[in-house]
């Protein structure tokens, strides 16, 4: 076994938390059970380590490198890509075809690369890519992660800090699929399966319906709402629910960690208070940030911390599928190009 | 003529002269319209300060009034001397009045604080474990580092390191810095007895240990008290608006407010971020008297920026917390961390901190 590749799965599983390993070693799916039984899991860290590598060395060289995809699953920034098609016809999707054109398109423009394929149940096709220059070998510990449902027109890509070689990954990626263009989305997060919540459309949808009466039975109260306060408010604490539901939707929001806006609005005041009333605009950029940022903005109106309905800005993020966004005056409402 | 405000007197009744000199060395300049106005004294500002001297309680006075240092003169302070100061996160503490203190015994003190420290690892409480560390302390005066002749001459502690395993000629490793500072604290030092040096403003940068270890040895030797120093939402407003407004040279980065909204269920950060000529652009028609700031001029300031938020978000800024601000001048944190960029206005943000320091202790 080459060096560097023992070498990358050693320092790859030091790195993995004691009570994770197993675990993480099953999903990876490189050992079979029968090998993962004769691993002593109840030794030093060091040790273990190295008796995966020499399991590692009997088993054919093959997708070992998604070993480092679970340690980082969640710390890893995925961005998403649309590609568009230049006609109509619908092909039939070839996976080897796809590999092959894929590989092709990035070898020939660099040499030192390591590329490696996983499909997943889901439809998902894994690549990882490792990058190297001329003179070096690939780089096994920045790998560029990318996601294709090859039913869809996206692509989920975590790029690494090696962002030179972005746009060969993307011409790559057009070449082997098939299509004419591909362009980066608005849309950035830690959560991968969040992001496809948001793009396949599987959260639950505002729609606008009209529901004259609030459902029966459902409890209005925040939760440090005084229980002895029974009737206070209630119609307005309805309001704000039945607002927040329409804006919202009643299912659970897709995970996002932050939101940001570059704002290049006039300020505007009450003439009364005689400050700023310049002709150019007011340049913001403001960042939302929260471990669940839809169900934290969700929750602003019903604590008083926010106006119900909340602003089209915020609520407009599922499905207008962006969490980056430039916003300038147009008369009296907010365009966002 | 500013006929709203008397003569300084302290509390005992007696002038100031000296107070007036150095207000007046403060400003940058004479008033334009060359009437003959009394620049307010020292005492007034302090008076007025939302900071909080008045009769020791924290909070806002009624006349919440300051009188900006603008750009202090240069001539007291050394850039080079003074350079250590800058691009770095010092933790805030105020330090009561120490007792027995002799400017003249700073090595005498060095060795001192040496030996406890020596004697503290010995006792098993080692700062780093395992780590062979002959630990090298320094203190220093900073004459520079004061605002009026009143004021105390600053104070540096440095601790080094030199690995025991390393060469001889190896240099030291800078480990953990403090300093003692008061900036125009003539509040605090007018009124303490003999024997007792005012230098209510302690700044740290290191670990956390090193802090406990020379905090304590200093208790101890001049039975003195260290308290962090948070700072409340209300005054980080005024540093930001305050330093929203003065100008700088070269492109400044954008002025930053933070504000947190931790108790939600899943909890939200914001960052308000301003260009920052259109920030100075608001608060310069904001202030209506340059040199001088009130507090309903801050509040102002504030509320027109959380006006613009809410217009664009329907947010109410207002009910979240103020955690941390940030300028091209300076950022401040709500735990009492601050970081100063700028040496031309070192003097003025240290005299604000100086300000808060005194009014927690109190």
């Amino acid at each position: 076994m080459d060096e560097t590749v023992a070498e990358y799965i050693r320092r790859t599983v030091l790195k993995m938390p004691r009570d994770e390993i197993k675990m993480m070693l099953q999903k990876w799916g490189f050992l079979s059970e029968a090998q993962l039984q004769t691993l002593n899991f109840h030794q030093q860290k060091d040790n273990i380590s190295q008796e995966v590598v020499q399991l590692c060395e009997v088993n054919p060289l093959n997708s070992y490198f998604f070993l480092d995809n679970h340690i980082y699953q969640n710390k890893r920034m995925w961005s998403v890509y649309q590609m568009k098609k230049s006609g109509e016809e619908e092909e039939y999707f070839d996976i080897a075809d796809f590999k092959k054109k894929f590989k092709g398109r990035i070898r020939s423009a660099l040499k030192n690369v390591t590329i490696t394929f996983k499909e997943y149940e889901d439809n998902a096709i894994w690549i990882r890519v490792a990058w190297g220059t001329p003179h070096k070998k690939p780089n096994q510990y920045k790998p560029s992660y990318v996601v294709y449902h090859s039913q869809t027109p996206y692509v989920f890509i975590s790029a690494s800090v090696l962002k030179s070689n972005l746009p060969l990954l993307c011409q790559a990626l057009i070449v082997a699929s098939n299509y004419r263009d591909i362009r980066e989305m608005e849309l950035r997060s830690h959560s991968l399966n969040s992001l496809k919540d948001i793009v396949f459309k599987r959260y639950s949808q505002n729609f606008q319906t009209y529901s004259p009466k609030p459902v029966q039975g459902w409890n209005v109260e925040a939760e440090n709402a005084d229980r002895r306060i029974v009737h206070e408010n209630r119609s307005v604490k309805e309001r704000i629910h039945r607002l927040n539901q329409e804006s919202f939707g009643c299912g659970p929001q897709p995970k996002l960690e932050f939101a940001q806006y570059r704002l290049d609005t006039m300020f505007k005041s009450d003439p009364k208070m005689d400050v700023l009333d310049k002709k150019e605009p007011f340049r913001c950029l403001v960042k939302f940030s929260s471990p669940h940022l839809l169900e934290s903005l969700k929750s602003l109106a019903p604590l008083g911390m926010a106006d119900a309905p909340l602003s089209p800005l915020l609520t407009c993020i599922t499905h207008k599928a962006r969490n980056y966004f430039k916003i300038r005056e147009k008369k009296e409402s907010f365009v966002s190009p | 003529m500013a006929a709203r405000r008397g003569p300084a007197r302290g509390p005992t009744g007696a002038r100031f002269e000296r107070r007036r000199r150095a207000a007046a060395a403060m400003a940058e300049e004479p008033p334009e319209d060359g009437a003959a106005r009394t620049l307010p004294s020292l005492r007034q500002l302090s008076r007025g300060l939302p900071f909080g001297r008045s009769h020791g309680r924290l909070g806002i006075s009624a006349s919440g009034r300051l009188t900006l240092p603008a750009l202090c003169s240069q001539e007291n302070l050394d850039a080079q001397k003074t350079a250590f100061v800058l691009r770095k996160a010092w933790t805030l503490y105020s330090v009561t009045p120490l007792y027995g203190f002799r400017r003249g015994c700073l090595r005498d003190y060095a060795r001192l604080l040496s030996a406890f420290i020596a004697a503290e690892k010995q006792k098993g409480l080692a700062v780093e474990v395992g780590v062979e560390l002959d630990i090298k302390v320094a203190l220093s005066s900073l004459a520079d580092l004061r605002g009026s002749e009143l004021d105390q001459a600053g104070l540096l502690v440095q601790l080094s390191s030199r690995s025991r395993a390393s060469s001889r000629n190896s240099e030291d490793k800078l480990l953990w810095s403090g300093w003692f500072c008061s900036m125009f604290g003539d509040d605090l030092s007018e009124n303490v007895p003999e024997n007792f040096t005012c230098l209510p403003l302690f700044l740290t940068h290191g670990a956390e240990s090193y802090t406990a270890l020379v905090g304590s040895w200093f208790q101890k030797t001049f039975d003195c008290c260290f308290r962090r120093l948070a700072i409340s939402p209300l005054n980080l407003s005024w540093m930001v608006a305050m330093w929203a407004g003065y100008k700088l040279e070269r492109a400044a980065s954008a002025v930053e407010l933070v504000f947190s909204m931790p108790r939600l269920s899943h909890p939200l950060d914001i960052s308000y971020a301003i260009h920052p000529e259109d920030a100075k652009a608001l608060w310069d028609t904001v202030q209506k008297t340059p040199g001088e700031i009130t507090q309903g001029e801050v509040a102002i300031f504030m509320d027109c920026l959380y006006a613009h938020f809410h217009r664009h978000f329907k947010i109410h800024l207002s009910a979240a917390k103020l955690v941390k601000v940030s300028t091209g001048i300076a950022s401040a944190h709500c735990d009492g961390i601050v970081k100063i960029l700028h040496s031309q206005y070192l003097p003025g943000v240290l005299m604000l901190l100086t300000e808060l320091a005194i009014s927690q202790i109190q």
